[in-house]
């Protein structure tokens, strides 16, 4: 049972993370890879803070989802001047940067070693400590994310970026100011990352730099694209199948030595076969194909 | 301890341009980011391994079928993923998406069948290095740095002297218009994908008889080659070469000052300085990649 849980509250977090790049990469079709920078940004402030200030855990919410959207802000901004795979590569950069700097800064952040024994979080004298527990408040989590990004798509908001995404120029042309939309989406998504980040931190209670590497924010992109870019359901979708799949994998017995790798084997070919014969993904309806006019 | 870090930067670029030039030379002619060709650099690498330690061939007679073998891998990628997507006019994010795929599939493949540990080809202990004002420098050192001359000599020879390299210069320049020339587009990549994949295996030996091998070492040689290329400008031959010295100087300079730890960090930072203010790289005019680069 408690397995059962723990696959749930996993799928939860990676709802979270793909539901908010799906805003980014799906609905403004800023394809980028730096999601997994912004969740491990998220976890890190909000361990920090619990461990050193002892702060409680909603003000490290809050001052994660901040900071995590200044620096969403920080991605979004060159974003307007950089497009297509130059803007791929640029987002790779920032997450290679934010790995490094996890990674490196060791008296701030223990570097390779992680940070142990993050306490477990109290909310209004409530301490969450069981897996119910926590899968009560990422299920209440990820029913926020998903709706404010329902808001935000039905709403005019939602339809501008669209229209950036099928063609910027139109967008400008109709007197819309497309950087104020871009960075914007960019600070609600990594704002939403950041809090997948810290119910990661609070719920694992031990973060270290290897759960946030490029290979991360290419597994969550992966979620997006399969489940299907620019659709509501579709990286919900995404994420119960693609966190699904290795457990699955455990069942048939594979040893445990192979199955890491036959598991990014998966995600890998998953992707080749989706790019191959359905791009748009399961529920999609976007296939980020707007760079083609140029052949 | 200047003059080592200057020679540890010549070393490093030496490895770097060979990659990059492949890289670039696939990204111009096909026009998208060729992922799956650090898994190029990692197969050249493990396949003189194989050949070596699990066949019992001396080394001088691997490094042959290695590169071989790297090439069919190149155009197996190129004839059984990128043509269908091509053919399908599918957009450059698309093909990158399915190079990302078919790296991390490949990637683990070698994962499983070689360990995650580092394995090595080198004979026998450290060697002595040789005395050049002040730094050391190995005997295999200083052929990666020959062997990466050589080759951007006869590449570029290719590319300006025979049909075969202008038909590249062409389709590089305007698909449409090559094809109408009656230049099969086709053809010419898969021949990119070939000179590029041969690069990459060379590469490849070369890195892991200096420094080893791991089954991650395809990604980072892609990533710092991906860099030299942007930095130096994807267009030019001779901007790839500089872009590659000028990143390996800067990395060596940097972990000099504070730390091999921030090598990668100091090459990333480089990197987004340029694509935000001169992302057509130091030498090309603004060309395809300054359009390929502020959306067409």
């Amino acid at each position: 049972m408690e397995y059962l849980l723990h696959i749930v509250i996993l799928i939860g977090i990676y709802v979270i993370l793909s539901v908010s790049l799906n805003l980014i990469a799906g609905y403004t079709g800023a394809l980028s890879i730096a999601h997994a920078a912004f969740y491990g940004v998220g976890a890190y402030v909000a361990a920090l803070m619990a461990l050193k200030l002892h702060s409680p855990f909603l003000l490290n919410v809050v001052c994660a989802v901040f900071l995590c959207g200044l620096l969403g802000a920080l991605v979004g901004i060159p974003s307007l001047r950089i497009r297509g795979d130059y803007f791929v590569i640029a987002t790779f950069a920032f997450q290679v940067i934010t790995f490094s700097v996890l990674n490196n800064w060791v008296s701030f952040t223990s570097g390779p070693m992680g940070l142990p024994g993050i306490p477990q979080p109290m909310i209004f004298g409530l301490k969450i400590s069981s897996h119910l527990g926590f899968l009560l408040l990422i299920g209440l989590l990820c029913a926020i994310t998903l709706l404010i990004t329902r808001q935000i798509v039905r709403s005019p908001f939602g339809r501008v970026l669209k229209t950036i995404r099928e063609d910027e120029v139109l967008a400008q042309a109709a007197g819309k100011n497309v950087a104020k939309y871009k960075v914007l989406v960019f600070v609600v998504g990594a704002g939403m990352a950041a809090v997948a980040g810290v119910m990661y931190a609070y719920y694992i209670s031990f973060i270290d730099p290897t759960s946030f590497t490029v290979m991360e924010s290419i597994f969550i992109l992966s979620i997006v694209i399969i489940g299907g870019a620019g659709s509501l359901w579709g990286p919900v979708v995404g994420a119960i199948v693609l966190v699904m799949l290795p457990e699955a994998l455990r069942f048939i017995g594979l040893p445990s030595s192979i199955a890491a790798n036959i598991r990014q084997m998966l995600y890998g070919g998953a992707l080749v076969a989706f790019m191959m014969w359905r791009p748009q993904g399961l529920l999609g309806e976007y296939a980020f194909e707007k760079e083609s006019s140029q052949t | 301890m200047v003059a080592q870090v200057l020679v540890n930067g010549i070393i490093t670029a030496a490895e770097y341009a060979l990659i990059s030039l492949g890289f670039a030379l696939i990204y111009r002619t096909a026009g998208f980011i060729h992922f799956s060709h650090g898994i190029v650099l990692t197969a050249g690498a493990y396949l003189t391994f194989l050949l070596t330690k699990w066949l019992g061939l001396p080394l001088s007679y691997s490094i042959l079928p290695a590169v071989a073998l790297s090439v069919l891998l190149g155009c197996l990628i190129e004839t059984a993923v990128y043509r269908p997507l091509r053919r399908r006019k599918a957009s450059s994010l698309i093909l990158l998406l399915a190079s990302l795929g078919v790296y991390f599939a490949l990637q683990n493949i070698v994962s499983m069948a070689f360990g995650d540990g580092t394995r090595t080809i080198r004979l026998g202990g450290p060697e002595e290095g040789i005395n050049v004002l002040g730094a050391r420098i190995t005997p295999v050192q200083v052929m990666i740095i020959f062997v990466s001359m050589a080759l951007f000599v006869v590449v570029a020879l290719l590319m300006k002297r025979t049909r075969i390299g202008r038909a590249m210069r062409a389709v590089a320049s305007d698909p449409a218009l090559a094809r109408l020339c009656g230049i099969e587009s086709d053809r010419v990549i898969l021949f990119v994908f070939a000179i590029g994949s041969a690069l990459a295996g060379v590469a490849g030996i070369l890195v892991a008889l200096d420094v080893n091998m791991t089954p991650t070492m395809g990604l980072n040689a892609l990533m710092m080659g991906m860099l030299a290329a942007i930095i130096g400008g994807v267009r030019s031959i001779p901007g790839v070469a500089l872009g590659a010295l000028f990143l390996g100087m800067a990395q060596q300079l940097g972990g000099w000052k504070m730390g091999p730890q921030w090598q990668d960090a100091t090459a990333f930072v480089i990197l987004l300085a340029f694509l935000l203010f001169r992302p057509q790289g130091v030498l090309s005019r603004k060309g395809r990649s300054a359009k390929l680069g502020f959306g067409s």
